[in-house]
């Protein structure tokens, strides 16, 4: 047997004979994936609003010109027709449309009910509904306004038609759901091959592998690749829960899925090595460990957008991974997207990957 | 034939201590001998064997295992090495066996290959094969380690520490092993904070702030100390050692046992009843016995520090 071979073997045994691993890994997705979509909820600001006003009369600005005070909004742009502010949707420079359309304030005015289209990108499903909500109760509260002062006996003349891209049941589930995926990859690639290894070298281990002929590099591939078909393990478990429990992953492509969860593994398990180098003690790389998981979990947007962030911090999502693990995840879940769509994630995703591999092989030596 | 060649080792590891090792000229030690190196804790042996054992490289010097540079040429001195550590550094998950196998796998063997070293060590284990290993009691923890450090047949074995904490029968044991293996023709070096097993050494080195202080057999140590040694007891043995202490023909004074040993300056004209009868009249203890008795390592080693 290679020296591969038989590490392999050892690691599996020592992974079968402890009592509580295995029953982490299994528990560990299922939990997140059953109870934490369950109870989870946030507040969005900035909204980024694509305005069609084919109106262009008092009323319209006067509309306008509440929603800019709500506070809650940014104009990111004024179009000219439906299809344009639709694009600039579909690229992601703008959250939700406001379309006024021709002749309102005539309608209104002749007391007929007029039609404002409010189209939201529900990818990012909290800023989806929330942004659409907010949104309507002004409109709401301004047609009650217009009613009172015209003296008209329609109670609203201005109704909303709501309109969710993406995510049309605006599911919150839908936009958590990814996200609890990738926290369980994240855990699992993290902490696993990294506390194995310092286990080690707390209980001297590594010692009797250092007097040995075995190489370093196969030792450690050893445990990557291992918990690298753990962390694939968990992760599967939470697609087939994402698929049967809450009808996610229908859209997108296994193959983009796996591919993308892969890269990630490699690159937390390079990650973890790099901890496992700067730790004498589990103590020590669980802390350690923690908090740059903390970082990756809550700084890249998993949880909360990253437009609504700070913009020095935006500027910090960029050297995040999980930025783009994220950005693949989500858009292949929801959106249905392909490696065509995501060609700038995924070679980001890659590079983080091997610099990270390559630091941390650079700085295994150093240690030994 | 020189199996371990040493030439002025030296490691720091901070630079406002003084070394954790620091030996000066040149150490051998022959095929097929069993060596001791004898110090209290914090002497400097673990650094010792670790930098022997290629897991840490030295600041200065060299040495040569077989032949073969610790530093230059690592990865060959691992293929002929045993080296057991002080701690107890097995898989405690996996079971005896599978530590065996894994360990002779380590060095491209099966447990069959060898097994003819280790039988007489390991047929106390079979019992518990399929025991985890960090469920085994302390003697046979060092037994199975023993054995997975022995299952390539390595040609020099290295033993730190390895009668700490082990009761007084499975020592004895682990030197009978020992002597089998010198017999076999394997280079065993063992070191010990325990002064009476060094007896059992071929040649000892005693060791003392990083330092070698003397390297000879247990038998020249013995011989070749000078001074004499009286025994001394009384029905005060606390004030006894301060008061032996205050007397000018004693040089040195240190608990043995359950008496004391005291060594006499060079050129007094002191004796034992002379003694006895100082501590009678001018100290007023009871019960005083004071006689002449050889010296043991201990007393070697006592009497070395100082120098």
């Amino acid at each position: 047997m290679s020296a591969f071979g038989y590490l392999f073997v050892k690691e599996a045994r020592q992974f079968k004979s402890n009592p509580f691993m295995p029953v982490v890994l299994i528990l560990l997705p299922l939990l997140l994936m059953l109870v934490v979509p369950l109870a989870a909820n946030m507040e969005v600001r900035d909204v980024r609003l694509s305005i069609v006003d084919r109106d262009r009369s008092t009323m319209s600005t006067q509309l306008i010109d509440r929603i800019s005070r709500s506070g809650y909004f940014v104009f990111s742009s004024y179009e000219d027709s439906y299809e344009d502010a639709m694009e600039q949707l579909s690229k992601g420079r703008a959250d939700i449309i406001m379309e006024i359309p021709e002749g309102a304030e005539r309608s209104v005015g002749n007391g007929e009910n007029v039609e404002i289209l409010i189209a939201a990108n529900a990818v990012n499903n909290t800023k989806g509904t929330m942004g659409g909500g907010y949104l309507s109760s002004i409109v709401t509260d301004y047609s009650a306004e217009l009613s009172g002062s015209s003296g008209l006996e329609t109670s609203s003349p201005l109704t909303i038609i709501p309109q969710y891209r993406y995510n049309p049941h605006l599911e919150y589930k839908l936009f958590m759901v990814p996200a609890l995926m990738i926290v369980v990859i994240i855990l699992v690639g993290g902490f696993f091959p990294t506390l194995s290894i310092v286990s080690e070298k707390e209980n001297g281990t590594i010692e009797q592998i250092n007097v040995s002929p075995v190489r370093k590099r196969d030792f450690i591939l050893s445990k990557v690749v291992f918990y690298g078909i753990l962390g694939i393990f968990a992760f599967t478990l939470a697609i087939v829960i994402a698929h049967f429990v809450y009808g996610l992953a229908s859209h997108g492509g296994l193959l983009e899925i796996y591919v993308s969860s892969m890269i990630f593994l490699v690159f937390m398990g390079g990650f973890g090595l790099i901890i496992s180098n700067y730790s004498e003690t589990m103590l020590q790389s669980v802390f350690l460990m923690l908090f740059f998981v903390l970082i990756f979990m809550l700084m890249s947007g998993i949880f909360t957008p990253v437009s609504s962030m700070e913009t020095w911090s935006q500027y910090v999502t960029y050297i995040l991974p999980t930025r783009y693990f994220v950005n693949i995840l989500r858009a292949v879940c929801l959106k249905g997207s392909s490696f065509s769509d995501l060609t700038f994630d995924f070679v980001m995703l890659s590079v983080f990957a091997v610099v990270i591999n390559i630091f941390a092989v650079v700085t295994y030596k150093k240690q030994s | 034939m020189d199996a371990i060649v040493i030439r002025g080792l030296r490691k720091s590891f901070r630079k406002d201590q003084p070394p954790a090792v620091c030996l000066q000229g040149e150490t051998v030690i022959r095929k097929g001998e069993l060596f001791g190196i004898i110090g209290p804790d914090g002497a400097g042996k673990t650094t010792l064997f670790r930098m022997l054992a290629t897991l840490l490289d030295p600041d200065e010097g060299s040495a040569t295992l077989e032949g073969l540079d610790v530093v230059r040429d690592y990865r060959k001195i691992r293929t002929i090495l045993g080296y057991m550590p002080g701690k107890f550094s097995l898989y405690s998950d996996l079971s005896v066996k599978e530590n065996l196998e894994f360990f002779a796998s380590v060095f491209g063997k099966d447990i069959d290959s060898n097994y003819d070293l280790i039988e007489n060590i390991y047929c106390r284990l079979r019992p518990f094969e399929k025991r985890k290993a960090g469920k085994l009691s302390g003697g046979m923890k060092q037994k199975l380690a023993l054995c997975c450090s022995l299952i390539h047949s390595p040609s020099i074995l290295f033993l730190d520490e390895p009668t700490t904490g082990v009761d007084p029968s499975s020592r004895r044991e682990l030197w009978e092993n020992l002597a089998q293996l010198k017999a076999a023709g394997m280079t065993v070096v063992v070191s010990t904070a325990y002064m009476d097993e060094a007896d059992r050494c071929d040649r000892v080195a005693m060791m003392k702030s990083g330092r070698f202080l003397t390297v000879d057999s247990p038998g020249n140590i013995m011989k070749r100390f000078g001074k004499r040694l009286l025994a001394v007891r009384s029905d005060n043995m606390f004030s006894l050692l301060k008061d032996l202490r205050s007397l000018d023909a004693v040089e040195k004074c240190y608990t043995f046992g359950d008496t004391h040993h005291v060594t006499l300056k060079d050129g007094t004209e002191a004796d034992a009843a002379m003694i006895a009868s100082e501590l009678e009249s001018v100290y007023g203890h009871k019960g005083v016995k004071v006689y002449d008795v050889p010296a043991t390592l201990e007393d070697c080693y006592m009497n070395l520090e100082e120098e």
